[in-house]
């Protein structure tokens, strides 16, 4: 039978049992982000020649992190709420050559990591983050999260969110990130040509992708997805139109962290000669 | 001779791969798997130009389409 | 891979040498653990754990490893875990309060069997408490993660052994796939006496169990099974390794829970550690033979226990044995079971209200009359406050 291709990438049952699908809502996308990331994954590899052990895939804990839990024929992290960034340091210091992709949601990036996702970016470690930005706290109910809209009704803000969200975009910009850039679901092709450009850039790359989350928000994901076209609209033309510019925002290619260290190996073997 | 085949395991009848077919091909169907979901039917095969849009679309990787032969299966995807 | 590149460049760092050094005990735990293997170090600053950091900032890169102060503890234990995972054998010190916050990774290295070494150089809390000597965290060593869960953790009670038992860390959380904790105190990090290093192809290092070398595919993987302490693949290796810390199945399924498959995974756990107590822990003793009492200590406190052991021995001709911990978790209860036969008093001193006296008195509940706490706060006890203690306990 015709299989989807992407399913060369995925361990669709283990002796313990069926594992796909896998356990998100129908029409998430978070589940749209992984086949993505899994198309831009497998040209680099079989067009780019990059080493598929190479790849290593981090998350920490929510609806888009559950994607590294045991689905994924890569080496994988399913690491603590909020974390992914330092567990991916720490990979990367024993290892530079390994390609790190991690899936990470609003919450997880934004609140509980917001520490380690801007020194992440000062650093400019070399990782690649997707991160699925629906807007709330998705598998633990819906709440409020730092990116909710003002005035919206969640399960923690049941009177209206009182507060402004953060634009996930210029916190990377401010702290570091050296190619950052923003899609919504609805753009497959630009998504894949970002996660491309974003393992290929050695540094600390963003993708924010906003992303439907229909159970929460009482919708199909047809419609939750246009709704997000309705409240964006490309980066060239964003100025004066009061909606979410996507595209891409800013690039500027520096060392990473681990080049920068070489440096500090060379000085420190300099000083014993 | 072109496959639209829908694995009635993995779909979750969420209708994105319905709404994304820029020739219509697909329509919900009557048919319901295990797990409640209606799934989707290609209806116009004929109108299928294998451009692999439901395919990546897909949130659950339920679908698959013969891919175009070698040379042209790479446009659908740059 | 890390190992190949390093034998392939070529570094100028070199092991301390055989022999006598003077030197303190922060700096001959960075020392031990480079020879252990020590490849990633991940820090932040925290009186009096501080040194350790600056230490292996300066001596690490000479061997072609990476050092990183990172923003916070808790990242800080996040990147060993990574780095573990990525094949490096990785370190990180702190202080107690530093270690209350990287509990959920302790949790979390139990939990994905993670081998990595965390040190807690212990100062007196709650809170900022003060930057002084304490043993007030050896509780939450092994109770202070959530969940239940084992681990292992050593004291060390002089610069000799933050050497030595530095390097037994790094070769028990390999062994054992298990996070391990060097519980040390300020007393002594801070103190500068000899360390003697012996021959280098004398000490041994223990290295990381593989599932290539057990002839183990990766289609055949398992990575929480095949033994009680399952062989564990790399990040880069091609074994698809997916690490996960909710309750999983052998081959690392965390789908078709089922409460028989939850204990299994938490019983394994314990069994692979507390199944091998007399094992991993260890005891260091002296003058049990004829002994009435016995003093039993750990840590900075061993080295006034001794002394104040001897001095009501040879001048109060009390028959005093002495028992020291080395291993503070797993508890070595049938150690200690086997070493005494009857005692009228046990006596702990400890650099806290009464933590060890605790399972010290449930071990030998039936075996003593009484166990006497002698509790001294952010204080290493004088012999002289010993012996008078001491005295004063066995008049009774």
């Amino acid at each position: 039978m015709l299989k989807h291709p992407m399913l060369e990438y995925i361990k669709e049952e283990g002796p313990s049992g069926m594992r796909f699908p896998h356990i998100l809502c129908p029409g998430c996308g978070a589940g749209q982000v992984l086949n993505y990331t899994l198309h831009a994954v497998d040209d680099l590899i079989k067009e780019g020649g990059a080493k598929k052990e190479n790849f290593v895939f981090i998350s920490g804990v929510g609806c888009s992190s559950r994607l590294t839990s045991h689905y994924l024929k890569f080496d994988s992290g399913w690491t603590l709420h909020g974390r992914s960034l330092p567990f991916a340091t720490g990979a990367l210091l024993a290892n530079p050559d390994l390609k790190i992709i991690i899936f990470t949601g609003d919450g997880d990036a934004a609140a509980i990591g917001g520490n380690h996702f801007i020194h992440a970016f000062r650093r400019n470690m070399d990782v690649t983050i997707l991160c699925v930005n629906n807007g709330l706290y998705g598998m633990t109910g819906g709440q409020v999260a730092p990116t909710t809209l003002p005035f919206a009704n969640t399960p923690t803000t049941p009177y209206g969110n009182i507060e402004d969200p953060f634009d996930l975009c210029k916190l990377a910009e401010a702290a570091g990130a050296s190619y950052i850039s923003r899609w919504i679901t609805a753009q497959p092709m630009q998504i894949i040509k970002a996660v491309k450009k974003g393992i290929a850039n050695k540094g600390a790359s963003f993708i924010e992708v906003l992303s439907q989350c229909p159970v929460h928000e009482h919708e199909t994901p047809v419609e939750s997805m246009n709704a997000l076209k309705e409240i964006t609209v490309p980066v060239k033309k964003a100025e004066g139109s009061g909606k979410i510019p996507v595209g891409e925002l800013h690039y500027r290619p520096r060392p990473s962290w681990t080049e920068r260290y070489e440096s500090v190996i060379e000085k420190a073997n300099e000083a014993l000669s | 001779m072109i496959d639209i085949v829908i694995n009635p395991n993995y779909c979750k009848g969420c209708s994105i791969c319905i709404e994304f077919c820029p020739k219509h091909v697909l329509q919900p169907s009557q048919d319901i798997n295990a797990k409640g979901y209606f799934l989707p039917e290609p209806v116009d095969i004929e109108a299928c130009t294998q451009c692999q849009l439901c395919v990546i679309v897909c949130p659950d990787l339920a679908i698959a389409v013969t891919p175009k032969e070698k040379q042209g299966s790479r446009n659908a995807r740059k | 891979m890390l190992e190949t590149a390093l034998k392939e460049k070529k570094y100028r760092g070199e092991f301390i040498k055989p022999g006598r050094h003077y030197l303190e005990g922060s700096e001959a735990c960075v020392e031990g653990a480079l020879l252990a293997g020590l490849k990633v170090y991940a820090g932040y600053p925290i009186t009096p754990a501080s040194e350790i950091m600056e230490h292996a900032s300066r001596r690490l890169p000479q061997f072609g490893g990476r050092f990183i102060q990172m923003e916070d503890e808790i990242s800080a234990a996040s990147t060993l875990v990574g780095a573990s995972w990525a094949g490096a054998k990785a370190m990180t010190a702190t202080s107690s309060p530093g270690f209350s916050l990287m509990q959920e990774v302790i949790s979390f290295s139990i939990m994905t069997e993670t081998p990595l070494v965390i040190v807690d150089v212990q100062r007196p809390g709650p809170g900022q408490g003060y930057i002084t000597t304490s043993q007030e965290d050896v509780m939450q060593a092994r109770y202070g993660h959530h969940g239940e869960g084992p681990l292992i953790a050593l004291s060390p009670c002089s610069v000799q052994d933050m050497f030595e038992l530095t390097i037994e860390a790094f070769n028990l959380s390999e062994k054992w796939r298990s996070p391990v904790l060097l519980m040390t105190e300020e007393t002594v990090a801070h103190m500068r006496e000899q360390l003697v290093v012996p021959e280098l192809d004398t000490i041994e290092i223990v290295g990381r169990k593989k599932p290539q070398e057990m002839g183990i595919t990766p289609e055949n993987y398992l990575p929480y099974g095949h033994e009680i302490v399952p062989p564990m693949a790399n990040f880069g290796e091609g074994y698809n390794i997916n690490h996960v810390s909710l309750v999983h199945c052998e081959d690392g399924g965390v789908g078709n829970y089922s409460l028989k498959a939850h204990r299994e995974n938490i019983e394994r756990l314990h069994r692979k550690i507390e199944g091998n107590v007399n094992e991993i822990a260890r005891v260091e003793s002296h003058f049990l033979e004829d002994c009435e009492h016995v003093l039993i200590c750990y840590g900075s406190v061993a080295r006034t226990g001794l002394e104040a052991v001897k001095e009501v021995r040879e001048v109060h001709g009390i028959k005093m044995g002495f028992i020291r911990l080395v291993t503070l978790w797993p508890f070595p209860e049938e150690k200690l079971r086997n070493l005494i036969s009857t005692v009228k008093t046990v006596f702990v001193p400890e650099m806290n209200l009464g933590m060890m006296k605790h399972p010290i008195t449930e071990a030998l509940r039936d075996k003593c009359e009484q166990v006497v706490a002698m509790p001294e706060i952010a204080a290493l006890h004088s012999p002289e406050k010993l012996v008078e203690q001491i005295l004063e306990g066995t008049a009774c």
